[in-house]
């Protein structure tokens, strides 16, 4: 049981920075911060495509990822 | 702050000042810039039109705060009236707005700043300026109540001189023509809506209700009276900025109410403004940051947060948990340096919670007829139809990314609501056959990128297996998270 609680701590805590890293990730490549957009060949006429995309799975992994960080 | 008892002491001249000096932002005064260059000559009724839709809901707010004079404002007048998501809904925007503001008065002050220092970079101001107030909230300020009320009254001084100094500079000139407009009624119509934000900041007085003396006569009087002179001050302001510098030259301006200063009154008159904004700007950006922590912990405090933001520290007495996460959302949004998206993500906030006000004092007028109302709204309810009918009009103007981030940031709020409120179990298992689901999904898109089934083009075969290594990270921790979430314990 307690190793399942730690494997919780450290997945959970892991989805959360890789679903907060992907909306920093979103919010670069639509403000094009750092010309991102041009360095890693996304077209600018998907970006409203991708940005909802990268936005919906970050929230989906932080809040499941900290679902699993604070279970009780 | 362990829930200290708040005491009456505000007068109506300090509660006045409170309205006017919760509004008075650095950011107001670089917007105006770009409000010009949408409604031209027009900007002038446009100021005057949005103090008139904000003074609709003020009434509200004065109706609200005599009847239910808690701390708390909106947040509290929503809880009383509707309870339960619609509270919750309230205060996630009130703080979300505040967060805004917070981003864009650090923006505003560093745009003001560079009319004195041009080379400076705008986000990096506004990110220190944030990181800055919110290490002063942490440690806690004890006396910012006389500070707000001296520093309203330098920006007064200073918006009065410009005033004043201008109206001198236009004597003899023709007035400019109110009719003109670039783009017509769209314009004036998507300039009212984002200068609405300009008005934000007069329901200070409700949020500070519990501290108000004599709170039936002096909530309504704070409240009006501050938005009468807000209404008389930026509309004078924008009239005399007009009359001296053309809407399309004000719009090139980084700080156009410094620049206009400039050409009345020389360059003495520039630094001063600048001075006396950017004074504004750092105050503004204090309160909000303030105003932003104290939602969270208040939220946190009635079980719709988590526990840890109502935790207060020991030495300071102050919500160190909310001020931090505040300050990391502010940073965030404060790094763009993007003043439009922020304005229009203050206004979409303002809007709803203006809404959400408005629907209250209906709401209490039927549920609770005989609550003891020392104010009442004049025209009911033609006032609170007619503040709903503009908000709802103005949305219509809101740039559309920004009504996307609404919409998301709407359904966040109802996702939080459901797992503070709703039972964790069914929570857990959705959100674990969602991850599963998205592990099965970067799982197959690595296969696809291993096999060279799909080509990244334009980028190289190192930065393509790195991408492939990271995808196959991804879907592991997705895998792992969606299991780990579906055998927990119903508990």
């Amino acid at each position: 049981m307690k190793t399942r609680r730690i494997l919780s701590k450290i997945v959970g805590l892991i989805q959360t920075a890789i679903g907060g890293l992907t909306m920093f990730f979103a919010f670069f490549l639509f403000y094009n911060l750092f010309n991102i957009q041009v360095v890693l060949g996304f077209s600018a006429e998907g970006i409203g495509l991708y940005l909802w995309a990268f936005i919906i799975f970050g929230l989906l992994s932080v809040i499941s990822g900290l679902i699993l960080f604070y279970e009780q | 702050m362990d829930e200290p008892h708040l005491k009456r002491e505000l007068g109506l001249i300090r509660a006045t000042m409170l309205g006017i000096g919760g509004t008075l932002s650095a950011g107001n005064f670089v917007i105006i810039g770009y409000a010009a260059s949408l409604a031209g000559y027009a900007i002038v009724p446009v100021v005057f039109t949005c103090g008139i839709i904000s003074l609709l809901t003020m009434f509200s707010y004065a109706e609200l705060g005599t009847a239910i004079p808690l701390a708390g404002g909106e947040y509290t007048f929503s809880k009383v009236a509707y309870g339960g998501f619609i509270s919750f809904l309230t205060g996630w925007f009130e703080w979300l707005s505040n967060m805004f503001y917070a981003a864009l008065s650090s923006i505003g002050f560093a745009y003001v700043l560079s009319y004195i220092f041009p080379q400076i970079s705008i986000p990096l101001v506004a990110v220190v300026v944030v990181i800055i107030f919110a290490f002063i909230n942490l440690r806690g300020m004890k006396e910012t109540g006389t500070a707000e009320v001296i520093i309203t009254a330098i920006v007064l001084a200073v918006l009065g001189i410009f005033v004043i100094g201008g109206w001198s500079y236009i004597q003899g000139t023709p007035p400019p023509s109110s009719s003109s407009s670039p783009v017509g009624l769209i314009g004036i119509l998507a300039a009212t809506a984002y200068l609405f934000e300009l008005y934000l900041g007069a329901e200070a007085v409700a949020a500070a209700q519990a501290e108000i003396k004599n709170p039936g006569r002096n909530i309504p009087l704070a409240i009006i009276i501050s938005a009468v002179v807000l209404i008389a001050l930026y509309t004078s302001v924008v009239f005399i900025a007009v009359g001296i510098v053309p809407p399309d030259l004000l719009s090139q301006q980084a700080s156009p109410i410094a620049f206009v200063a400039e050409q009345a009154m020389g360059p003495a008159g520039g630094i001063l403004v600048t001075i006396g904004l950017a004074i504004a700007g750092l105050a503004a950006t204090n309160e909000a940051i303030m105003a932003q922590s104290h939602v969270l912990y208040a939220m946190s405090r009635d079980g719709y947060m988590p526990k840890a933001l109502c935790k207060v520290h020991k030495r300071f007495s102050t919500p160190y948990v909310a001020i931090i996460v505040c300050a990391i959302f502010t940073v965030i949004f404060a790094a763009t340096g993007f003043v439009n998206f922020v304005v229009y993500a203050v206004n979409m906030g303002f809007i709803i919670g203006f809404s959400i006000v408005n629907f209250s004092v209906i709401k209490l007028r039927k549920i609770a007829p005989h609550l003891k109302r020392p104010f009442k709204a004049p025209l009911y309810p033609l006032t609170p139809i007619a503040g709903i009918a503009a908000s709802a009009l103005l949305v219509l103007f809101i740039e559309p990314s920004v009504l996307i981030l609404g919409l998301e940031l709407g359904i966040v709020a109802l996702l939080v609501y459901y797992i503070r409120m709703v039972g964790h179990h069914r929570i857990r298992i959705a959100f674990g056959g969602i991850s599963l689901g998205l592990g099965g999904f970067f799982a197959f898109v690595a296969y696809l990128l291993g096999t060279n089934s799909i080509v990244l083009h334009g980028v190289s075969q190192e930065v393509a297996t790195l991408v492939f290594y990271v995808l196959l990270f991804v879907s592991i921790i997705q895998v792992l998270a969606g299991i780990l979430n579906l055998i927990a314990s119903d508990r």
